[in-house]
């Protein structure tokens, strides 16, 4: 008897939408905003040699984000911090190299919910309320807490932030590497940089890469045609495939009868001459995608050769949610990750991607 | 959840060999390794010797790849039994055998194999993969094994290097499986050099080869381990009290001995 | 405007495909296969563990790099456990021990193109 397992791959979804960018209620950029925590963003302009000054400008101004070393968490539960920061603007923080199948983690979202998704031992020890983590199995073994610093009933003299902040200072202090970015409209105010000058804090600058691909093979899309039809268009699915092949340096011109790979451009397709692809790694906040989206759609506001345009948005693999507040775990790979493609009439698809221990994507 | 252990890095390599195997398990992604101690009582008379103590061997342990914490490292016991006067050993009050962190037998006949399930003050029982499986597992002493918290470990180098030993392991696995209904199982490696370890999530999908599922693939190289080592806690102190209230007179060298192992066990 | 019109598909477990990012580790000083030695390698070690089924099993060597020894690999959905056991339990190359890493698995290829874990933000 051979397992029966052996033939069967862990569950996963795709979801691929298709709207438009400039319909009243579409909700393209709600779901950029509702995904927390990105770690690469990449554009890839076909029959685009030189990238426009707009967009130059619009990804030079990503801004910093910072690293803090071993911050106890209870700093982020404090009320000078939820004041001057959590309340005044959008705060995004995650814990750095913790691993969400293995250790503790912490995410503070920019509703001003703070996740702590912790063993059960640290559960037991903390004392704090929770609940099960929906991917834990039988045995709870993991569990979620999460506290709303935002909300009226926590102010700094009350049971539940006094509870909250005992907890985490004396019963089981916890402390991590965190990751922050605030993102704040004009208000004026400290910053995190000194907020944090006692702490080990770091001001850290996206990573940007360019490159140039020559004599790029590019599947031949209809806007209004998610499934494609043989001859004419390709699929969703096919151009999900082949975007993966790009960013992957993977070869597209093989036969059926290679022995290496049998992978190629899906059909049909054409030749662009020259593509951009632009990558920034870093801790990045919806806010810049959404900025960088838009510009992305002004792109074609002037005529242009390209016929579409895509950008794709990796997410942390051991962030404890994806979007939203929907549960994220760590399974093979915790992918968790969203792909535009934008068409010269604006038009747009939209994928989003999740791995085995998460909910379906909004 | 808990991070990935590797209970079983042979003991016997020297230092050197043992350092680059502790090095490529916090490399893979390790965060707990026991180092194995054997005892066969095949070979003549054995003495349990005290646990090497982790921290004088390596002063400064390596950290786990993607983390900041360095590897933890326990000891690890365990006896080749293949007569029932060898489990006297697991009976008697050795102050050296409490010092081990796990304590696994390797139970080579149907009956010992029962003692070991159903009796024996153990952490693991080693499951054969090397060879035929000498006897059939049994639900009764499986599950009494499973209701004491005891684990079964299946080992996955030896299917590396031999290809008949591969199909050892898998059907021996198989059928253990088939009794046990995917609990209680720990894999481990038994490497013993660093091109026969596997990453655990690599273990992990071995042990759906091994009919486990997916959740109860992971928990073999996580969670279960961890639980062992827990159930080697709890077998460490409740030793302690028998033996006060069996030899009084001894209480005030008991007293000492017991904290003193504790202390080396939050110290590895 | 038919353009506008909103639609919304949701594909579940139904990737034809996973993916697997490997790095073969030798020993220091040994032969370094080539692309199509790899991609025997991997064969092989697919008819050790599965027989003749495994080793028809459709697998791609999408990328190779010699100089890493590391590779993306394809493999059809159904296939996944297969291969990937099969890449663990292989212990030599051309009689000499090895061993393959698998350093990231997905169902989806541009997934392994943004490993959080992999990436060094700091």
């Amino acid at each position: 008897m051979l397992p029966a397992q052996l033939g069967r791959a862990p569950r996963h979804l795709l979801v691929c939408e298709r709207g438009h960018a400039r319909h009243p209620r579409s909700r393209h950029a709600a779901h950029v905003r509702d995904h927390a925590y990105s770690c690469r963003v990449s554009f890839l302009i076909p029959e685009c040699g030189l990238l426009p000054e707009v967009l130059k400008s619009t990804i030079a101004d990503f801004g910093e984000y910072y690293l803090v070393r071993n911050l106890p968490i209870h700093e982020l539960v404090a009320h000078e911090f939820i004041d001057a920061f959590v309340k005044k603007g959008s705060c995004y923080a995650l814990a750095y190299k913790t691993k969400i199948d293995q250790d503790n983690t912490a995410a503070l979202l920019p509703n001003g919910k703070l996740i702590l998704s912790v063993d059960k031992d640290t559960y037991e020890e903390l004392g704090l309320q929770g609940r099960p983590s929906r991917y834990s199995g039988k045995k709870v073994m993991r569990y979620i807490i999460t506290v709303d610093l935002t909300d009226a009933g926590f102010h700094p003299e009350s049971k539940k932030h006094n509870r909250v902040l005992w907890a985490l200072k004396e019963k089981k202090p916890l402390e991590f590497d965190f990751l922050l970015a605030w993102y704040n409209t004009g208000a004026e105010g400290s910053t995190l940089m000194s907020y944090f000058s006692k702490n080990q804090i770091q001001a850290l600058k996206p990573k940007i890469t360019f490159s140039t691909l020559r004599d790029l093979q590019c599947p031949v899309l209809q806007s209004n045609d998610l499934q494609g039809k043989p001859e004419e268009s390709c699929s969703t699915e096919e151009l999900f495939e082949w975007l993966g092949a790009v960013l992957n340096q993977v070869s597209l011109d093989n036969k059926s009868s290679s022995f290496l790979s049998t992978y190629c451009c899906p059909e049909p397709n054409t030749v662009v001459e020259k593509a951009f692809l632009c990558t920034i790694t870093g801790f990045i906040i919806p806010e810049k995608i959404i900025q960088l989206l838009e510009q992305l759609c002004c792109y074609f506001g002037e005529p242009k050769l390209a016929h579409w345009l895509t950008l794709t948005v990796h997410g942390f693999a051991d962030s404890p949610v994806s979007w939203r507040e929907s549960e994220h775990g760590f399974h093979k790979g915790g992918e968790n990750l969203y792909n535009f493609v934008i068409f010269r009439n604006l038009d747009y698809w939209l994928h989003m991607a999740v791995g085995t221990h998460d909910d379906c994507p909004p | 959840m808990a991070g990935f252990a590797d209970l079983n890095v042979p003991q016997g390599a020297d230092k050197k060999s043992l350092q680059s195997l502790l090095e490529a398990t916090a490399h893979l992604g390790y965060s707990v390794v026991a180092l194995n101690h054997v005892i066969d009582f095949k070979e003549k008379k054995q003495e349990i010797i005290k646990p090497v103590s982790p921290s004088e061997l390596f002063p400064s342990l390596p950290i786990v790849q993607g983390t900041s914490k360095r590897i933890k490292v326990l000891t690890r016991l365990t006896l080749v039994v293949s007569d029932p006067s060898h489990c006297n050993l697991l009976r008697s009050t050795s102050a050296n055998i409490r010092l081990y962190d796990i304590i696994a037998v390797f139970p080579k006949t149907e009956k010992l194999f029962h003692i070991a399930c159903t009796t024996l003050d153990v952490d693991l029982v080693c499951i054969n993969v090397t060879e035929k499986l000498p006897f059939y597992f049994r639900r009764p002493p499986v599950n009494m094994a499973i209701d004491r918290g005891i684990y079964f470990e299946l080992l996955y180098t030896p299917a590396i290097k031999d290809s008949t030993m591969r199909r050892y392991t898998i059907s021996n696995a198989i059928s253990l499986m088939q009794i046990c209904k995917g609990k209680n199982i720990v894999i481990s490696s038994a490497a013993e050099r660093p091109l026969e370890l596997r990453g655990p999530y690599d273990v992990a999908n071995l042990g759906l080869l091994f009919g486990l599922s997916e959740g109860e693939a992971k928990a073999a190289v996580s969670t279960n381990c961890r639980a062992t080592m827990l159930h080697g806690e709890t077998r460490k102190s409740a030793c302690g009290v028998v033996y006060t209230v069996k030899k009084p007179r001894k209480v005030e060298e008991e007293e000492t001995a017991v904290p003193a192992c504790k202390k080396a066990k939050t110290q590895a | 405007m038919a353009a506008a019109a909103f639609e919304r598909r949701v594909l579940q477990s139904a990737a034809e495909h996973h993916y697997l990012r490997v790095r073969l580790e030798l020993p220091d000083g040994g032969a370094r296969p080539n692309a199509a030695q790899f991609k025997q390698l991997v064969v092989t070690a697919l008819r050790e563990l599965h027989g003749e089924v495994g080793a028809a099993l459709p697998v791609d060597v999408l990328t190779y790099e010699e100089k890493t020894l590391s590779a993306i690999l394809r493999v059809i959905s159904s296939g996944l456990v297969k291969l990937w056991s099969a890449l663990t339990l292989l212990g030599f190359y051309q009689n000499r021990r090895c061993a393959f890493r698998v350093l990231q698995t997905s169902p989806f290829l541009l997934a392994l193109s943004g490993n959080s874990r992999e990436l060094v933000l700091d």
